[in-house]
């Protein structure tokens, strides 16, 4: 009766030990009619850190989205750890800062413990393990001290690392970061960095999606070039070329020139907002 | 004083009228808060409107029974409430468009029926203004129970409509059940609205569910203070309201709501001339 109403009261909690966190297989994906993701196949092995890098308009939010169970595609196949992304309960989806209501009545430990509710199940409260499970998160993100502050008095890096905290309280082998350095000074993306480098060593896999192609290449395992199509994917060498920056960036591009030598060009003006039009391949 | 407290509670129609203000104020402010930090006011208002054609086909059935006419009216409500639902899912029209298709369908639909029974009017306006001096026990029975599920359910689903509430796309990623939690929460808010008809009417519910409820988001920063304070502001509106209603002779559901909007202007007054106690957080 209750499956009948609810039915992903079914949702898996454990996972079989396979070697990839995620694989697309010819992902396509469309919104409001229009196509926003073609062709995507992609595997990427548990444990890495990956940049996903493109312009504007590249569907990075899209491709997390899909990857989270919010969106459905159009067709193609989305295994997380391989399970469909709707079953799977080990994930989490960290939102761009600028899209969560910071005036929402609720302290910081208050909003963590929310990341207990889909492992508590329904008509549970949590117990003293939920309390210790988020007390651990808010330590590892260093916010213990300010557990039960208001979160409309959270500075932007104290709020995006309440955000990682909730995301541990979720006890999750994969995270999707939006844009988490957004809007952030250096010492706070260094600090959240930091705690992504502890993460990985637990074997957590990270998709982190950011504008900034510098910080991509020095930070993560891999990059995921995107462009509505999959541009390239693997080690920043791999990534990094010329040819495949203007495939991305198309007539958006800036030379920049870095201590390596290299050529970067990328996507400097990326809070405008402009989409990227026409066609690079 | 004392007399003039107690003089009104010689009446059992007083008496009735008071415990039923409370009863109401309960649960219109605890869904309320809901309502407020969603912002789903156009929904409670959309859905206030929406049951007129639920009462009037209720006293076709019926003829006035209040009991039935509030299984009809609910009817409406959750049927409307499941319609904007349904037209709004697949994103090609927007929530507040369905809501306002659905919602100006329904009470035309509504007012069409009653212009054809002409002998009703009178009553029905009890529905569109209140009357909660004229509730009879058998209603205080149905509102109790009633309101015993509402606070029942918002007990129960807590940490559900907590995550909902803040971060529906939280929800989705924790696999909670979103979409049926949306709808008993909608199903929860018809449910505030029909058992206020007879203490406010249709034209003045969403007063009460919005007002208590603002005014004690005003004044804390935590969600369960939030709802306590709502349900002390609404309660003790009801029963103000009730007091004023029977020295100034006042209409009861006017009363009602006007208190709860002096309660509100006080509150954000107070605020505006108080010096910020939280400075703008830097990065």
């Amino acid at each position: 009766m209750l499956k009948a109403i609810f039915p992903r009261l079914g949702k898996k909690h454990v996972h079989p030990e396979s070697r990839y966190a995620l694989e697309l297989r010819e992902l396509n994906v469309r919104f409001n009619g229009l196509s926003v993701l073609e062709d995507l196949s992609l595997q990427i092995e548990r444990g890495l850190s990956v940049a996903v890098v493109g312009p504007n308009g590249a569907g990075k939010s899209t491709l997390f989205n899909v990857l989270a169970g919010l969106l459905a595609p159009a067709s193609g196949q989305v295994h997380v750890h391989g399970h469909l992304p709707a079953q799977y309960l080990c994930l989490a989806y960290v939102p761009q800062s600028s899209l969560v209501d910071w005036s929402f009545p609720v302290s910081v430990q208050d909003v963590v413990m929310m990341g207990r509710a889909g492992r508590l199940g329904l008509l549970r409260w949590p117990g003293r393990q939920d309390a210790a499970q988020v007390k651990r998160s808010l330590d590892r993100v260093q916010l213990s001290q300010l557990a039960r502050r208001q979160i409309s008095e959270l500075s932007g890096g104290q709020k995006q690392r309440m955000l990682l905290a909730r995301a541990l309280a979720q006890e999750a082998d994969l995270l999707l970061l939006d844009e988490p350095l957004a809007g952030l000074d250096l010492p706070s993306q260094e600090q959240i960095l930091g705690i992504l480098g502890d993460l990985k060593k637990e074997g957590i896999t990270v998709l982190f999606a950011t504008h900034d192609l510098e910080l991509a290449g020095e930070h993560f395992d891999r990059i995921l070039l995107l462009n509505r199509k999959l541009i390239a994917y693997g080690t920043r060498k791999e990534v990094l070329t010329m040819e495949n920056l203007a495939l991305a960036y198309g007539g958006h591009m800036q030379v920049v020139e870095t201590k390596e030598g290299n050529v970067w060009v990328g996507d400097i003006g990326g809070h405008h907002g402009h989409e990227v039009e026409g066609r690079h391949g | 004083m004392v007399n003039w407290l107690l003089e009104p509670l010689a009446y059992e129609f007083m008496q009735r009228g008071l415990i039923m203000a409370v009863l109401v104020g309960v649960v219109c402010a605890l869904v309320g808060c809901y309502i407020v930090l969603r912002g789903m006011v156009f929904l409670g208002d959309a859905l206030s409107h929406a049951i007129l054609p639920g009462l009037a086909v209720g006293y076709l059935a019926s003829a006035g029974d209040p009991t039935s006419l509030f299984w009809w009216a609910l009817g409406a409500a959750v049927l409307s409430s499941i319609s904007i639902s349904t037209l709004s899912r697949g994103g090609r029209i927007k929530q507040d468009t369905a809501i306002g298709i659905v919602f100006a369908g329904m009470f035309a639909l509504g007012i069409a029926l009653i212009s054809t029974m002409r002998s009703y009017a009178v009553d029905l306006s009890h529905f569109l203004f209140g009357n909660v001096l004229g509730v009879a026990t058998d209603d205080l029975w149905l509102t109790a129970g009633v309101g015993m599920v509402v606070i029942l359910i918002i007990v129960a689903f807590y940490k559900e409509f907590l995550v909902l509430s803040f971060d529906p796309h939280l929800a989705t990623t924790l696999r909670l059940p979103a979409r049926p939690l949306e709808i008993l929460l909608s199903v929860l808010t018809a449910v505030a609205i029909v058992v206020s008809l007879q203490t406010v009417g249709v034209a003045l519910v969403v007063a009460l569910l919005v007002t208590p409820a603002a005014t004690a988001y005003l004044l804390t920063k935590n969600l369960r203070t939030m709802m306590l304070l709502a349900v002390l502001i609404a309660t003790s509106s009801g029963v103000v309201g009730l007091y004023v209603s029977y020295y100034f002779n006042v209409a009861s559901g006017a009363a009602i709501v006007l208190a709860c909007t002096v309660v509100f202007i006080a509150v954000w007054l107070g605020q505006q001339f108080r010096p910020s106690r939280h400075p703008q957080s830097a990065n």
